[in-house]
């Protein structure tokens, strides 16, 4: 009984030791970029903010300048009834104080429409493009103060940021993984038993036939004709790839080096393995480690992403839907360059939300892209043993 | 093409091996195995670097023809907001008696300020003052494809038409791939020549003091790796090169210059300094400058991913050392508690040993 109760306190400390392990290793680092770009935020708005406020009224002074010029210099000493030659210097004019609102413009003066570029939203915008790599460029620091600390930001935040994307891509890749092994491979759970005998045997099966010698596509008339007739009835034409590299896979681990069935990978264990994610996938990381997700399901993944944004953004922002395509592709690739920024064509109050909408919209995006870069990483990989095994094989046979 | 490195490099692998194995005294062998390396080696690092920039030339090209006859309507527009003001403005004139110059200056100002919002609406929506014609001059082009396969993205040149978007993303699909394959390839490279360079320099040094100290030199057997402060000094060099090029050239000041290598190594790109933008320039000047600019970024790229290999390597040793530290620090940690524990335990049973 004392013996029980301790298996099971041990059994409690280990999922609270793997809990608080996932809380620092995983949300913790998603808290410390949230904070660092809120922290980035708040420092920008500081130095940005003053400045700003000097070139708006920089700006109504030169207006009011040239309104007295135009009354001084044109209207005065001009005569009255000569309209083409009034109209004439008018012209050059305001050719002349054109140049220098698309001056201002580009200096970064925003038209004395929204009052304050920098807001703490649009602050955490520019912070969050900043670490991300991303750069806008709609606004950009004109204090040397802000220069400089947009450096060293920079400098500290890309690493944070990097580690926030392999962690997050890699928990989860293990996830999407998860999913794609319950969804697509046993499609609910009843599988599972059956799995394992079906594994079991492959093994044993393995330890008799298996030699050295052996033709190149062995592996695919063997699991077609040996293992797949009594589980399922129906292997689907279009899914044919996934069962087969679960197979395979399964059968992998040098088959010619151990013939015997490891005492381990016995059917009555489901192997719990020492790296896997946690034990709550207890019975799905008995093969998570060597399910690979085939590349078109990431690729179909990622555009379905990039399409939910541009539904997201051309419902908010009104723009259309290769524009929004076009804005969340330059955004998740990291290019940005700033032609579309939400909440800069549509001046609305609902301003703030969008940028906090769309900065978490590209945290979560480049997670995803981490995520997918590292399973098609993994499928890559896959596929180049197999071709070196393959190649190895024809190579021995030659000789 | 890749294809054909990959085999022509491991076929002189294979190649090689055999070789140094059965025959390692004929010269002609290893001339001819020589060869074949530095083909190899043209094939995989010089061609990788070829590609890069003939796939830039070709998306240049590709970008020109499709945006320089795009029909611009904001140019249209801003002209006809300059036509309504003036004439608004001899409305006012006309109406208003001229000697009433506050009047006249209240109804100009409104009129302008309607005219200024506009204009900058209008920039908002992508409006420069210049004509396509002007904007996507070929080395504009080359530089607008280096920044999107690099992911750059400075964003002062903008495709505008439909067409434009699309072969964009078409564009920056198969070119980032390319590029990563660049980055690598240059980043070892790199790495290697420089950890050779630097292994070199330090067993000279080291050697020296051998002599002194031992009287003989010892072979050193360890693996040398370079600190990241050697890498963080090659690239702060290069930035500053690049800081008083650019600062010399465009007339920024070393702050600006600075900022804007900083932005453009870092991939940010906020475009918002971009070299060869200067209106007041002249053609071919602002030409040469912005290729001399696509050079300095692609080797700037070669550099960070150089310093990036090494750094990490620096790195994965550095945390190895720390955790056996740390494993140490624990175990003395560990054996001090327990032995503290059984002195107390000991000290406790003595005491009570006492007290019966």
């Amino acid at each position: 009984m004392a013996r029980r109760r301790r298996r099971l306190a041990s059994r409690v400390r280990g999922y609270v030791r793997g809990f608080l392990a996932f809380l620092f290793s995983n949300v913790g680092v998603v808290v410390l970029v949230i904070a660092y770009t809120i922290g980035g935020a708040f420092m920008f708005q500081a130095i940005e903010g003053a400045s700003e406020m000097e070139r708006v009224s920089n700006m109504t002074r030169e207006r009011d300048n040239t309104a007295q010029y135009l009354w001084q210099n044109v209207t005065l000493t001009l005569n009255l009834f000569n309209e083409t030659a009034l109209k004439e210097r008018i012209s050059i004019e305001l050719l002349n104080y054109q140049r220098k609102i698309v001056f201002a413009v580009r200096r970064g003066w925003d038209g004395g429409i929204s009052s304050r570029q920098w807001s703490f939203s649009s602050a955490f915008l520019y912070s969050m493009t900043v670490i991300t790599t991303i750069g806008y460029g709609h606004l950009s620091p004109r204090t040397s103060w802000g220069k400089i600390v947009t450096i060293f930001y920079a400098l500290l935040g890309m690493p944070l940021f990097l580690l926030y994307l392999s962690n997050v891509g890699d928990l989860l890749a293990n996830w999407f993984k998860c999913i794609y092994a319950l969804v697509c491979m046993c499609r609910g759970c009843p599988g599972f038993t059956r799995r394992r005998v079906v594994h079991f045997r492959s093994q044993l099966e393995l330890s008799d036939v298996e030699s050295i010698e052996r033709p190149a596509g062995w592996r695919q008339e063997y699991s077609g004709s040996e293992i797949t007739p009594e589980p399922i009835p129906y292997v689907p034409q279009h899914r044919p790839d996934p069962r087969r590299d679960y197979f395979r896979s399964i059968s992998l681990p040098q088959p010619s080096r151990n013939p015997r069935p490891d005492p381990i990978r016995g059917w009555s264990e489901p192997l719990p393995r020492p790296g896997s994610v946690s034990s709550d996938f207890a019975y799905v990381t008995f093969d998570v480690q060597t399910i690979t997700v085939p590349i078109s399901a990431c690729v179909a993944f990622m555009v379905g992403y990039l399409i939910f944004g541009s539904m997201l953004f051309g419902m908010w922002e009104k723009w259309d839907k290769l524009d929004g395509a076009y804005f969340c592709f330059i955004s998740l690739s990291s290019i940005g360059f700033g032609d579309f920024v939400p909440g800069e064509r549509v001046y609305t109050p609902r301003i703030e939300t969008s940028f906090i909408v769309c900065s978490l919209y590209l945290m979560l995006g480049m997670a995803l892209v981490a995520m997918c870069f590292n399973l098609m990483q993994e499928q890559v990989l896959h596929y180049y043993a197999c071709l070196k095994r393959v190649i190895k094989r024809i190579y021995r046979c030659k000789r | 093409m890749d294809r054909q490195n990959i085999h022509s490099s491991v076929h002189s692998s294979f190649r090689s091996r055999d070789s140094t194995s059965s025959t390692r005294s004929d010269p002609r062998e290893k001339i001819k195995d020589c060869l074949r390396k530095f083909i190899a080696f043209m094939f995989t690092q010089v061609g990788v670097g070829a590609l890069v920039v003939c796939y830039a030339i070709l998306g240049a090209a590709g970008f020109m023809h499709i945006e320089k006859d795009s029909p611009d309507e904001q140019l249209e527009n801003v002209k006809q907001w300059r036509q309504s003001c003036v004439e608004q403005l001899w409305n006012i004139t006309n109406r208003y008696n001229v000697l009433n110059q506050t009047q006249w200056m209240y109804n100009s100002n409104h009129v302008l300020k309607i005219f200024q919002n506009n204009i900058s609406n209008a920039i908002h929506q992508g409006y420069t003052g210049r004509t396509p014609e002007d904007i996507w001059s070929f080395p504009a082009a080359l530089m607008y494809s280096l920044s999107v396969f690099t992911m750059i993205g400075y964003g002062n040149v903008v495709p505008k038409t439909t067409w434009g978007k699309v072969s964009t993303i078409a564009y920056a699909c198969f070119g980032i791939p390319i590029y990563i394959l660049y980055f690598c390839n240059m980043g070892k490279v790199l790495a290697q020549s420089f950890k050779w360079l630097y292994i070199t320099a330090h067993e000279c040094s080291r050697r020296e003091d051998a002599m002194i100290e031992d009287g003989e030199i010892q072979p050193i057997k360890r693996k040398v790796t370079v600190p990241s402060t050697a890498c963080l000094w090659v690239i702060s060099f290069y930035i500053l090169s690049g800081t008083i090029m650019f600062g010399a050239w465009e007339k920024w000041n070393y702050l600006d210059s600075t900022y804007f290598c900083v932005i453009s190594l870092c991939k940010i790109g906020f475009g918002d300094f971009v070299p060869g933008a200067n209106i007041a320039d002249s053609a071919e000047g602002s030409h040469l400058k912005l290729v001399i600019n696509f050079i300095y970024v692609l080797l700037g790229m070669g550099l960070v991913a150089m310093c990036y290999n090494l750094m990490c390597e620096d790195v994965q040793v550095k945390v190895r050392e720390l955790r056996e530290e740390l494993k140490n620090c624990l175990d003395d940690i560990t054996l001090k508690i327990t032995v503290c524990m059984n002195d107390t335990k000991y000290y406790h049973q003595r005491q009570t040993r006492n007290v019966k």
